[in-house]
């Protein structure tokens, strides 16, 4: 089904300003000269950049032009069993410069080519932080002319493979939208008045009391962004986006050599909104304790039959099968099939593309996707945004009602069901837009207590005859809790073509004894074959949403993929999912695979608990 | 720049400068641990690397394989970065960190894990680990417990697989040296050094000078970059070495970037290096380095490509400079004589002469200037903690010695301070201040009456005045020819017939090493010195070369590999006739 509709321009002044605390009626006066920068050197090469191609009777022009600029003003702190191991605090400002040949049905994009234009400077990089005007219209100067070049290049290269394929796409390019003026206040960043440096290491000491933790850092990481987004139609914004996190990962070894993580991660809308060094440590004694426990608990075993998710491990659960599948943009074309295998491997292409109107999810069940949304349940939502960052209006979509699909996430870029975009284009650190959640909540009009979903889960265990049962009670995200690069390589490669068809990763999973309901703690599990067709039938929906706030990867090749949900503060693009505890009647769960680390020779050095 | 060196390819990249504008992002520090005090008193660092280093060594000695050598060593790194890019600050930062770096050697200082085998080569198990700002012994230790245990089961590892191989690989007689040195320990616990540095006036230095190149056409990008950087090591070895020293270094680097009509990117760059904050260069300095930047990329920009070419040439001291270091020092690296995939250039030619018998060379890294100029290869213990030296390579052309690490070779048991590496990699032999001596002076004016004369002799059109260089290419591996291509940035023609100098582009120097060193006829009498970073296996290091101006009988150029990409569509904004949109 396409659609199409009709945008009147509009002008959204301070709509939405989660950082500051400034709001005014009309457009700001300031110092900044970022967007009259833009503007001028727009004019100048909507009008007179152009290429003649010998042969061709017309010279190349661009049709669109994009300016992207990011001001990032960010603070890390890293601590380490109470001892500080870096503090930063930098401000850079990265542009991105877009520029494309033909129309909006057929451009010089949605093409990975095996080899392309090489500037020397590139449509990217570092510019001045001055917010100055000479300098950046320098550096738009040499950036627009190389991104000209490069859609050039690329138009031409696109359209020779296109004219081997039997058949054409008839799916355009780029999806018209309405110019949009957004200009928010600038926001001076505010750090607070706590000292993070003294905050991590009194937070990560609390690691301290845990002699068998090998290794562990404790990470503060406060960003303060303007964004800036100026088109050759007219679109012009300016905005402002924050958020602050604590991210913990910690490492250690069972004594039969399986390396065991686990993480702790919070998330708040500004650096004063982070909970105090008690609530941290009170939430790290916890997570320490429980890498203890799993350190002594036996290797879970292959099984197969009921698994409960309790509302924690439930919602993270969603957002990494979820990511893919709610993502209506069409794929690029590909000069190589290996992005195509690429792209089913990570379970990157959505199962729900051409099926609107089809049951995805239980009857009862509805999807909602609301950038608008700033809290639920009490607890303040890290997606929201007004506009997307391709300058569309942020959309409350319904993408699942009564269990059928009804509407994807679009960006700019259209997809079989649709051809415009409904706001949810998004990127994070300049990363092409994609579409992508933001705050996504999952509903149920049949839901239990969960007392009788607990009762339901061990019913279903008696009747299958099973000793026991597995509850998940956590899930892993692994580029928080693994400290090495070495350590997230080794894994990805475990996961081979898993992640297409439904690897998950728990981290905190019980065995369950339906005789007399005790509960033993088993390590290494790992869910097999847990893919969005499992979603269609659940044994049953808690009414104990859970909120999740968490960052969305958009590390390339993660982005929209069954991965997307494993990022952290660094590269990842705020988002929110609440969502209840769920049923599955029959899954499949891995025990531990893969041989044993052999154990250090020396007992861990004398650390002193604090 | 950081080269990865593949197995089947010895291949050196040496871009002096450019280093810091590609490092990331540095940071701001905003309240770290108070800077270490410049007193000479003992870190508690190495009280801890000391325990850790006894308890390891009790456990490690008695395994099998045994570890017979273990080596901490920390380095404290304070650095502060400005840059500015074409009128606009691009960073302003300071940051701190200290790093770990764990060597763990197992069998025998004859045959040990680092043993080669055929072409494997080498590589470390980790590049280190990051430890605390804070003097937290507890936490140290747990670090370098694990960097220790994985370095060593790395290294028992690599030495099955060797003494494996052994059985079936002739060992070639080079090969036949032991792969560690016996060295005296060292104790030294010198000042720690730190800066404290007001960055506002760099950071108005940096957008008035990149202000000032937007005012030429031709140049497209800018971007000078400030560095402080003071750094702290503290090591302690299983031998009994102790040591703790540091040393500071300033350093602003100016560079722009052009294109000419057909395409060829057309950079130029220029660095200024100090040790004391009183010779930071003014800005009268700068502007005449600016001036004479500007002047050489318009001037490369318009000029006309040279064609290949064979005849005289006069390299000015600083061009002379980076042409020794390319074309003799890498090859007298100690460890390319040793390795079988090394094409081993002056291995058998130890006593024999290489150079004209006027021309001296040496690799002195105990000094700190030459004339009053601060030299950047200049340290006091190299990273093996051996102590600097100086080292006379050529006497009188007669090659007498390498650069020595502690890999020995036959002949040369012992390290001679050469063991160097960029924090993370594995240390091999490598240059520091090299200085080119020469007994056959002549004046400036002398020198190029003598090109004349030599161009004349020849019968050539022209000679080549070569003012600048920005590094090269070495190939030093037995696959490959033993050539060298040098890239010239300057280079004028020099005609016989009294004509003005032409500025011509597109010149790479091209030849083989010992062909190219005999041909050199005399030498001017004052020596230039070249400061940069130097890239190769282990890693980016600062360095030096010294030498005064040359004039050699006969030099290859060939044409440069060019980009095809055109130059911008349109004109800078500052510099368009037609004002689309306000200029503010």
């Amino acid at each position: 089904m396409k659609r199409t509709r009709g945008f009147a321009g509009l002008t959204i002044l301070a709509a939405v300003l989660s950082c500051g605390i400034v709001t005014r009626a009309q457009a700001p006066k300031d110092n900044d000269h970022t967007l009259q920068a833009m503007r001028d050197e727009m004019a100048r090469s909507k009008t007179r950049l152009e290429l003649k191609i010998p042969g061709t009777p017309q010279p190349q022009r661009p049709y669109y032009v994009e300016y992207r600029l990011l001001d990032l003003d960010v603070r890390e702190v890293v601590g380490e069993f109470g001892a500080l191991i870096s503090t930063s605090h930098t401000r850079n400002r990265f542009m991105d410069v877009e520029a494309r040949i033909g129309d909006y049905k057929l451009d010089s994009s949605n093409f990975i080519s095996d080899d392309g234009f090489r500037g020397f400077i590139g449509p990217t990089g570092s510019v001045g932080i001055d917010r100055d005007y000479d300098s950046l219209r320098q550096d738009l100067w040499i950036a627009t002319d190389q991104a000209f070049k490069e859609a050039v290049e690329t138009y031409s290269r696109k359209q020779a493979y296109l004219s081997s394929l039997a058949r054409q796409s008839d799916i355009d390019d780029f999806a018209k939208a309405a110019p949009l003026q957004l200009i928010e206040p600038l926001v001076t960043p505010d750090w607070s008045n706590r000292n993070w440096e003294q905050e991590a290491r009194e937070t990560s000491a609390t690691l301290r009391a845990f002699p068998q933790i090998y290794e562990s850092r404790v990470t503060y990481y406060l960003v303060y962004a303007t964004e800036y987004l100026l088109t050759s139609e007219g679109t012009e914004i300016r905005t402002n986006r924050c958020f602050a996190a604590i991210e913990s990962g910690m490492n250690t070894l069972a004594d039969d050599g399986m390396q065991i993580n686990h993480m702790y991660a919070t998330y708040a809308p500004k650096p004063a909104d982070l909970p105090s060094v008690d609530a941290v440590r009170k939430a790290l004694n916890v997570t320490g304790t429980e890498l203890m426990a799993l350190r002594a608990a036996p290797p879970a075993q292959d099984y197969t039959g009921p698994v409960l998710f309790e509302a924690r491990a439930a919602a993270p659960l969603l957002a990494q099968v979820l990511t893919p599948a709610i993502n209506g943009a069409r794929p690029p074309v590909s000069f190589t099939p290996v992005m195509e295998q690429l792209l089913t491997g990570l379970g990157g292409k959505s199962d729900w593309v051409g099926r609107m109107g089809a049951r995805v999810l239980p009857p009862g069940v509805s999807l909602i996707d609301d950038p608008g949304a700033k809290e639920s349940h009490g607890t303040a939502l890290l997606g929201a945004y007004a506009v997307d960052d391709e300058g569309v209006r942020a959309e409350k979509i319904m993408i699942v009602d009564n269990g059928n699909a009804k509407e994807l996430l679009m960006s700019r870029r259209p997809g079989p069901d649709s051809d415009i975009s409904n706001g949810h284009g998004r990127s994070a650190f300049l990363n092409d837009a994609k579409p992508t959640m933001s705050n996504l909540f999952f509903k149920s009009t049949e839901t239990l207590s969960p007392a009788d979903l607990k009762k339901k889960f061990l019913d279903a265990c008696r009747s299958e005859k099973l000793p026991y049962c597995l509850v998940v009670r956590e899930m892993d995200n692994p580029s928080i809790s693994l400290l090495h690069q070495d350590d997230f390589s080794e894994l990805l490669a475990s996961f081979g073509g898993g992640a297409g068809t439904g690897d998950r990763l728990p981290l905190i999973v019980y065995k369950i004894y339906p005789d007399d309901g005790r509960e033993e703690m088993v390590r290494g599990a790992r869910i097999i074959g847990l893919n969005t067709r499992m979603l269609r039938n659940l044994g049953g929906i808690g009414n104990d949403d859970f909120v999740y706030n968490y960052m969305q990867s958009q590390v390339s090749g993660f982005a929209g993929t069954a991965l997307g949900a494993f990022g952290s503060a660094q590269s990842g693009l705020p988002a929110s999912l609440i969502a209840p505890s769920l049923l599955f009647d029959d899954l499949e769960v891995r025990g531990a695979r893969g041989e044993p680390k052999r154990l250090p020779l020396l007992p861990a050095p004398p650390m002193t608990a604090e | 720049m950081k080269i990865s060196v593949r197995h089947f390819m010895n291949f050196i990249l040496c871009f002096f400068g450019l280093l810091a504008l590609l490092l990331p992002f540095a940071a701001i520090v905003t309240q770290a641990a108070p800077p270490p005090d410049t007193q000479v008193k003992k870190s508690p660092l190495l009280a801890a690397l000391q325990a850790e280093l006894e308890r390891s060594m009790k456990t490690f000695k008695a395994q099998d394989p045994p570890a017979y050598y273990i080596g901490y060593t920390i380095t404290d790194t304070q650095r502060a970065d400005v840059s500015g890019s074409n009128g606009a600050l691009l960073n302003s930062a300071e940051a701190r960190n200290r790093w770990l770096e764990v060597s763990v050697r197992t069998g025998s200082y004859e045959t040990d894990d680092t043993h080669k085998v055929g072409e494997r080569t080498q590589t470390s198990a980790s590049p280190g680990a990051s430890v605390p700002l804070d003097d937290d012994a507890g936490v140290l230790r747990r670090a370098v417990w694990l960097e220790t245990d994985m370095q060593y089961r790395a290294a028992a590892e690599a030495l099955i697989k060797i003494k494996t191989g052994k059985e079936v690989k002739v060992d070639s007689v080079e090969n036949r040296a032991p792969d560690f040195s016996h060295e005296q320990p060292h104790s030294f616990i010198g000042p720690q050094v730190s800066f404290t540095l007001d960055r506002n006036p760099w950071e108005e230095k940096v957008r008035a000078y990149t202000r000032t190149f937007r005012e030429s056409a031709a140049i497209i990008n800018s971007i000078v970059t400030f560095t402080a950087q003071a750094q702290n090591v503290f090591q302690v070895t299983s031998e009994g070495t102790q040591l703790q020293f540091g040393q500071i270094r300033y350093r602003l680097e100016l560079f722009i970037q052009g294109k000419a009509p057909d395409g060829m990117d057309i950079d130029r760059y220029y660095n200024f290096d100090w040790v004391n904050p009183a010779d930071a260069p003014d800005d009268k300095a700068v502007a005449a380095a600016q001036a004479t930047m500007r002047k050489e990329l318009e001037g490369l920009v318009v000029a006309p490509i040279n064609e290949p070419s064979v005849g005289p040439a006069l390299l000015t001291g600083r061009a002379a400079a980076v042409f020794f270091h390319e074309v003799f020092g890498h090859r007298a690296e100690g460890h390319r004589q040793k390795d079988a995939a090394e094409g081993q250039t002056f291995a058998k030619k130890v006593g024999e002469p290489i150079l004209p018998s006027f021309l001296s060379i040496v690799d002195d890294t105990t000094m700190q200037k030459l004339g009053s100029e601060d030299l950047l290869g200049y340290y006091q213990f190299d990273d093996e903690g051996v102590p600097a030296q100086r080292v006379t390579l050529v006497d009188h052309g007669i090659l007498k010695n390498f650069e020595m690490s502690r890999s020995p070779l036959v002949g040369f048991p012992t390290s001679n301070g050469h063991g160097r590496r960029q924090l993370g990699a594995t240390p091999v032999s490598r240059q520091g201040n090299l200085i080119v001596e020469s007994s056959k002076t002549l004046t400036n004016a002398q020198l190029r009456a003598k090109l004349i004369e030599l161009i004349k002799a020849q019968g050539k059109p022209f000679g080549l005045l070569i003012d600048d260089i920005a590094g090269g290419f070495t190939f030093t591996g037995r696959g490959q020819p033993q050539a060298f291509q040098v890239l010239p940035l300057v280079v004028y023609k020099v005609f016989p017939d009294g004509r003005p100098d032409e500025l011509v582009r597109g010149v790479d120097i091209v030849g083989t090493p010992l062909a190219a060193l005999t041909k050199i006829v005399a030498t001017g009498d004052t020596p230039e010195v070249f400061n940069g970073y130097c890239g190769a296996e282990s890693g980016s290091v600062p360095v030096s070369a010294a030498s005064p101006a040359i004039l050699t009988s006969e030099l290859e150029v060939q044409k440069k590999e060019s980009s095809t990409d055109r130059p911008p569509i349109l004109p800078p904004p500052a510099h368009d006739p037609a004002k689309t949109g306000g200029q503010q």
